[in-house]
């Protein structure tokens, strides 16, 4: 006897007919996106709960290594900038650390979300489904490793920087939001590019290196200052940065104790949804070529 | 424009492929490619001028030999590759079973991946969950359902999908080369499960190497090759056909005639 008992609940229909030549227009496209996401939000949640369980379970200490990584990380860098380049700044372990959080969050995310599509290839050609929601759920899932940054982060604050504890550290998530909208762009329109270049995963890890150097992680406003009158062509290039905003606002709130610069956060928010309407709209377009390219 | 009450119903289907478009590309090639001013590469039409419907309760075999185009066919009914020409009705629920646990992640465990895989499926949440036990208990997996995939022997991988695809009760049921996997046991009761479904006024479309399947159980089937539809008809014909054509193929004469 088979354990299949009939089903009692009706059967949807789905009449489908897929014919050729029937496109949807850019906002058609953006429309089945913002659906596809909504209607396979489970799909999403499933995929997040995955990548965490998995990224829990290969290691020893599993997901304290989010609270050591950043940790370590900022020692490192204490020792080779206080110390053997002498080049500090006073509480210079959070003045860094301020900027690695949201730094590994970016990274690691981006380099999960490149390979999110062309990872799945067996999954895609053999079923059908939005492919949207994988590079969205790489994206989402770095939400908990920066999450679990915030443990680390109190815990400095409160033994080592009491005095630098300040009302303005409740503005973080504002500052993530802006984040994760780029974050989220970026993600989706290289996770796409992916498929057809597979360069992109090679040229990123040295991409993003250099994009950390360029960024004001290590460094403040002293350090730009420098290089502007030696370099004026790579302070800009520093200032136009989209980091460099996000991260000077990380700093004023945690590190200064001061409201961000909200003018310059606000250019990237708008940048930002612009350049996601965008790479929504690639990823839509070249979506359907998916199962034959991968 | 669709008369009747077929299923699945395929009109003038061609799909075709940007031979530029391939696996693996890099920026190099495609450098290259625009250096040299190559037309880039040309098409590869997968299938072409393919046109069949089945009805409900109806199980039609396609056979052909290997790279004829069957897969991509299953492929585009199932809705995974768009048609680049002709017309394609599909009236009821699909479900495709193409190849066993292609999307198992192999460090979860049996019962997330059952849930991600009817999450990817898109089977409602409580419907998959009512049907985790079935699940499990038809894949006979037993014990071993909390322990990672990539712990399982090939065999349980394939049932475990198996389970899954026919699981959702389909209307439709697109099946490719998924009958000969497992032991003995299995192999029979995924054959009385295939044939429940049959019964069930569901229609199935099947990609199979095995003979015996397509003139036992599938009422219709159809030869292709090269991307053509050479030959439709009552399976034993059908069967026939193709192994005389094979022996031509074998022996280097031209295929006897249609």
């Amino acid at each position: 006897m088979l354990p299949f008992a009939a089903m009692s609940r009706p059967i949807p229909e789905f009449p489908v007919a897929r014919t050729t030549g029937v496109r949807p227009g850019p906002i058609g496209l953006l429309g089945n996106a913002v659906r596809d996401v909504w209607t396979r939000r489970r799909l999403i949640r499933y995929l997040v709960r995955a990548d965490l369980k998995k990224k829990g379970n290969d290691t020893l200490f599993g997901n304290v290594w989010w609270i050591l990584d950043p940790l370590l990380q900022m020692s490192i860098y204490v020792v080779l900038v206080s110390i053997i380049f002498e080049r500090s700044q006073p509480d210079y372990g959070l003045f860094i650390f301020a900027a690695i959080l949201p730094w590994k969050w970016f990274s690691s995310a981006i380099s999960d979300s490149i390979s999110s599509v062309s990872g799945q290839d067996r999954l895609i050609k053999q079923v059908q489904f939005p492919k949207i929601v994988l590079p969205v759920a790489a994206i989402l899932a770095g939400i908990a490793q920066f999450a679990f940054g915030m443990i680390p982060l109190a815990g400095m604050m409160l033994l080592l920087y009491a005095d630098r504890i300040s009302p303005t550290l409740l503005l973080i998530p504002v500052v993530a939001v802006v984040q994760l909208v780029f974050m989220l762009a970026l993600g989706i329109f290289l996770a796409a590019l992916n498929v057809f270049f597979r360069d992109v995963g090679n040229v990123s890890r040295h991409a993003l290196r250099l994009w950390f150097y360029l960024s004001p992680a290590l460094y403040g406003a002293t350090v730009i200052d420098g290089v502007a009158r030696s370099h004026p062509e790579i302070a800009t290039l520093i200032k136009i940065n989209p980091f460099y905003p996000i991260l000077n606002a990380y700093r004023s709130v945690i590190y200064e104790g001061t409201t961000p610069e909200w003018q310059g956060l606000g250019v990237v928010l708008a940048i930002s949804i612009a350049f996601l309407i965008v790479s929504v709209w690639f990823f839509k377009r070249v979506e359907p070529t998916f199962a034959k390219v991968l | 424009m669709f008369a009747g009450e077929a299923a699945v119903e395929v009109r003038g289907l061609g799909v075709r492929y940007s031979l530029r478009l391939t696996r693996k590309n890099t920026i190099r090639n495609s450098l290259a490619q625009f250096v040299r001013r190559e037309s880039s590469g040309g098409h590869f039409w997968a299938l072409r001028d393919v046109s069949l419907s089945v009805g409900h309760g109806e199980s039609l075999a396609v056979i052909g030999p290997n790279g004829a185009g069957k897969s991509t066919l299953l492929q585009v009914l199932a809705g995974i590759i768009n048609p680049t020409e002709g017309e394609i009705s599909i009236r009821g629920r699909l479900s495709s079973l193409l190849t066993l646990g292609a999307g198992f992640d192999q460090e979860l465990s049996g019962r997330d991946n059952i849930l991600l895989a009817g999450a990817f499926l898109g089977i409602e949440d409580v419907e998959i969950q009512e049907r985790l036990d079935d699940i499990i208990a038809f894949a006979d997996i037993g014990q071993f359902i909390d322990a990672a995939i990539k712990t399982y022997s090939s065999g349980m991988r394939a049932r475990l999908g198996f389970a899954i695809a026919t699981s959702v009760n389909p209307d439709i049921l697109l099946l490719d080369e998924v009958l000969a996997t497992g032991d003995q046991v299995f192999r029979a009761k995924s054959k009385e499960r295939v044939l429940e479904l049959a019964k069930g006024a569901k229609a199935i479309v099947l990609v199979t190497h095995d003979m015996h399947w397509v003139t036992e159980f599938c009422n219709r089937a159809m030869l292709i090759e090269h991307g053509h539809v050479i030959a439709e008809g009552q399976p034993a014909d059908i069967v026939q056909m193709h192994q005389d054509r094979s022996d031509a193929a074998r022996r280097g004469v031209p295929p006897p005639p249609v």
